[in-house]
């Protein structure tokens, strides 16, 4: 399939304009071209490619009353019948109070990259970068982990006038390297598929793997710690989505509500959505046509601010700051490119500062214990590691740690310089540096 | 062409390619999402999905390609996409791909059902909530309600160079209700009939209309106002008794993932993990005590997890895979069968046209004994009662897990006492089965359905059952963190 274009992606969302009944109506057009090629034990085992699309159309009648309906046929005689069945269900859905309107016309900043060596990557050049990774390993070194491209166009248009496209690229790859008794982890997300660099992830994957050999059990208990960035990214994602959404705000269960002002972690901590910034794949505009910008939700330790799609921005009384999802979206808006900003210090440093401390290299099926204490468990995985007098003396078995993320933040000691775009199974990608903290709680441990 | 004469057209294409196996699925989905809160509508969504997805074997490597586009030429190119594809995994490969010698599918499916939810006027529907809603909103001090209902209905043509062949529309759906309290930075949650949107079924709008949401809300709202006032539950080993719901999802975590063959090959060890489980401890693994029994079945009754054919073509069917607390078998699909020498017991499944099949739990179940929450609490001496998962987590080998509830009572000479807020218990999944000395019985067993279980790359989403009834568990670490 032959990408859209912003011209025939617009034309098709003002199809559904012509429907009848309707007030006012919203489309949001995506298509994507998606291909993962994916391996384990060093050999491709799955590999995959889909083409697909959405038009989602939401119908505002007699003022209030909205309806939401979508379809991944992206014919214009498709779109038009969604359109008239999304005018259907808004004629028998009750008022909704907390509707805002649609979005006014606006401007949007650059935002994201259009690559097009990556838009055409083919399963060989994924193939041949699986193999490049694995060539790396050393003997008895397994790897598993997956190659990523995509080309993803979204479009938002509505009868306001809005009218906003975007056309980029994003490419990712991973290697876990498994050894008799350690394994090791890297990633990285990009715009370009020649950023990659696989060769460098295989080496710090297998680095891992001969550092964390024959592991030692620790007990659990509170440990000064180095965080790797994906661990770090862990903290940051769970904190955006236990603090940061505009509806949680609202309501009142968000550990920042009535707290924006204050100082709720330690003031090196700066976190930001920036969907605008060259170091992640984004879009300039939500799901509702709001322009996004580089919005600071922790600003040198104090909360300074949440997101909020149309409705949350008009029940809090303030602007919308481009947060807003598809359709139907009970939950408000949402961060969906949070970075936190890097510090000065090399990994060596934050290592170095250690007396007796964990290095943590990525955390496991993480999860919320108490979102108005921002408490977290997790496992790590994948390289944890004993520093003594700051050096690496060896592997320990995983530990599940229980902890506040603003605790945590609150016990920074140095911050790294470099950061790494990072996700953790279904929660999201974040970009964050490595970090030492005086103090993390792990509460148990596992065999491995 | 209609969806499946497009499966037949793949089908043939791919035959005249050379490749050793292809299988076809062309599917069209429904879906629909309703959110109320008080007496607002927050949302109401209604999304559909077509298209087709081709899976190739070429010279003993896999190759998979889908496209939305129901057009003849476009899913030809898809065909072709699938053994190039195949191709490029021919040169990162290690032992041919083999598949079992299951036996091609033949035949059709449709959910039994009495009302199919689609047909149900949206307006019926968004009443039937708010009345919920509504319900619960009555009860002084409840910050709000929110009541949801969830379908989807999926009909599948399945197609194979093998012969095989088959229709099936599978009807799921779910509802429930959660009523919240806050007060001075505590928020407090009760769910109805269980948490995360609630319950889920395979079944008709009755399913809904026979949980009684309406009937449940002011007794649901009560408690979590209650529990603004109650203590924290503190850190202690303490014997441990799980309503079924909670149960199922400990089910799910630690034995239903830990029992799928394809983690314990290795083949989900970059994201979700593996197991501590191994192939050579079939027969022999002492999983938890003789009271636990855990099965596998596609054919239960309105279970989330039913249906007539895998989206390998492996008729629905049942399997045990522990048996009196020894591991007795694996969740398979045809490729991980054949390695280790068995027939796919039939839990491939994919989560749309544009994804592959992935070995995922149909309904995995914890086989009822005797008694009920009653009976085992009035048997219990001293011990917390845990109700409604509030959150989970274990590690990627499936043995270190931790579990938050909404709320617990505490148990004292056989009664239940004083409630406690944000309880939580940790284990290990063998120490913690082995510790079971009581589990409920028929009266007691309900099938709970899991919708939202995570696996693969790309991220696939399946819905799935786990029937459980009471559990009782001695030594267990409750508590933790507080």
């Amino acid at each position: 399939m032959s990408p859209l274009g912003a011209d025939r992606a617009i034309s098709l969302a003002e199809a559904a304009f012509a429907v009848d009944g309707a007030d006012a109506i919203e489309v949001v057009i995506t298509a994507s071209n998606s291909a993962l090629t994916r391996y384990a034990d060093s050999r491709i085992h799955q590999n995959t490619a889909r083409l697909d699309g959405e038009a989602r159309i939401r119908a505002v009648v007699d003022g209030d009353r909205i309806g939401v309906v979508a379809t991944n046929d992206l014919s214009a005689e498709s779109i038009r019948r969604a359109g008239t069945a999304a005018v259907e269900a808004a004629r028998v859905t009750p008022r909704d109070a907390a509707y805002a309107g649609l979005a006014q016309p606006a401007t949007y900043a650059a935002a994201g990259t259009l690559d097009a060596a990556t838009a055409s990557c083919s399963p060989a050049e994924r193939a041949e970068l699986v193999a490049a990774m694995l060539a790396l390993l050393p003997s008895g070194v397994l790897g598993s982990g997956a190659v990523e491209s995509a080309r993803i166009e979204v479009a938002v248009a509505n009868t306001n006038g809005v009218r906003a496209y975007s056309d980029t690229t994003r490419a990712a790859a991973s290697i876990l390297a498994a050894g008799e008794s350690s394994t090791g982890f890297a990633e990285t997300t990009t715009s370009r598929f020649s950023e990659l660099h696989g060769e460098s992830l295989a080496e710090r994957a297998a680095r891992k793997v001969e550092l964390g050999r024959n592991p030692r059990d620790v007990p659990p208990g509170h440990y000064p710690v180095v965080l790797e960035a994906a661990a770090t990214a862990t903290l940051v994602e769970f904190l955006c989505w236990i603090a940061f959404g505009g509806r949680d705000f609202v309501d009142g269960r968000s550990p920042l509500a009535g707290r924006l002002g204050e100082q709720v972690c330690d003031p090196r901590v700066t976190i930001v959505d920036d969907a605008l910034s060259p170091l992640l794949p984004g879009v300039a505009f939500d799901f509702e046509g709001v322009p996004k910008r580089r919005l600071p939700l922790i600003d040198h330790g104090i909360a300074a601010a949440v997101t909020h799609d149309l409705a949350t921005a008009k029940a809090a009384g303030v602007q919308p700051t481009g947060h807003g999802l598809p359709a139907p979206n009970p939950d408000g808006g949402y961060p969906l490119h949070p970075m936190m900003e890097p510090g000065e210090s090399t990994l060596d440093d934050l290592i170095g500062g250690l007396a007796r401390g964990l290095l943590v290299t990525r955390f496991h099926y993480t999860n919320v214990v108490n979102p108005m204490e921002t408490s977290i468990t997790g496992m790590t995985r994948d390289g944890t590691f004993l520093v003594e007098d700051g050096r690496i003396v060896g592997g320990v078995r995983n530990l599940r740690f229980t902890q506040s993320i603003l605790a945590a933040l609150s016990a920074v000691e140095a911050i790294g310089a470099q950061t790494e775009a990072s996700s953790e199974l279904f929660f999201g990608c974040a970009r964050a540096p490595a970090v030492r903290l005086s103090n993390f709680q792990f509460t148990s441990t596992t065999t491995f | 062409m209609d969806l499946a004469q497009l499966a037949d057209f793949a089908r043939d294409d791919a035959r005249t390619r050379g490749v050793d196996y292809a299988d076809v699925r062309a599917i069209h989905t429904e879906s629909e999402s309703i959110d109320v809160r008080d007496a607002d509508v927050q949302g109401v969504g209604r999304t559909t999905s077509r298209g087709v997805g081709v899976r190739v074997l070429l010279a003993g490597s896999w190759g998979f390609a889908s496209t939305n586009s129901c057009v003849e030429a476009d899913v030809r190119r898809a065909v072709e996409a699938a053994v190039d594809i195949a191709r490029a995994s021919g040169t990162v490969r290690r032992e041919p791909v083999r598949l079992d010698d299951s036996p091609p599918p033949a035949g059709s499916y449709v959910t039994p059902h009495q009302r199919d939810p689609f047909d149900v006027p949206l307006a019926e529907k968004v009443e039937h909530l708010l009345a919920a809603a509504a319900a619960g909103r009555e009860v002084a001090g409840v910050a709000f309600v929110e009541a949801t209902s969830d379908a989807w209905k999926t009909t599948t043509h399945f197609r194979s160079t093998e012969g095989g062949s088959f229709d099936q529309t599978v009807l799921q759906i779910g509802g429930g209700l959660r009523a919240l309290a806050i007060k001075a930075g505590d928020v407090q949650r009760r769910s109805f009939p269980n948490s995360f949107r609630g319950q889920f079924t395979c079944g008709g709008w009755e399913d809904i209309v026979a949980l009684d949401l309406a009937g449940h809300a002011a007794e649901t709202a009560r408690e979590a106002v209650a529990l603004l006032a109650a203590p924290e539950l503190s850190g202690k080993q303490r014997t441990l008794i799980l309503e079924s719901s909670q149960l199922a999802l400990q089910v799910h975590e630690s034995v239903g993932h830990a029992t799928e063959l394809d983690r314990i090959l290795g083949m989900e060890r970059a994201y979700a993990g593996t197991s501590f489980v191994e192939v050579a401890d079939r027969g022999r693994l002492r999983y938890g005590s003789p009271l636990v029994t855990i099965t596998a079945d596609a054919t239960t009754p309105g279970a989330l997890g039913t249906f007539g054919f895998d989206d390998e073509g492996i008729a629905a069917g049942e399997t045990t895979l522990i048996r009196d607390g020894v591991l007795v078998g694996f969740l398979t699909n045809r490729e991980c069968a054949a390695s280790i020498g068995d027939r796919s017991n039939g839990t491939a499944r994919a989560d749309s046209w544009g994804t592959i099949p992935l070995i995922r739990m149909n309904n995995v179940s914890l086989q009822p004994q005797a008694g009920d929450l009653e009976s085992i609490v009035a048997d219990t001496a001293d011990g917390v009662l845990l109700l409604t998962n509030k959150s989970w987590s274990i590690d990627d080998r499936r043995v270190n897990f931790q579990f938050s509830c909404e709320a617990a009572y505490e148990v004292h000479h056989g009664e239940r006492g004083r409630l406690y807020k944000n309880p939580s218990y940790a284990g290990r999944t063998t120490e913690f089965w082995g510790a079971c000395d009581a589990i409920g019985g028929a009266d007691d067993w309900r099938v709970w359905g899991v919708p939202t279980c995570g696996k693969g790359q790309p991220s696939q989403t399946a819905r799935v059952g786990h029937g459980a009834a009471t559990g009782r568990f001695h030594g267990i670490t409750t508590g933790v963190g507080a």
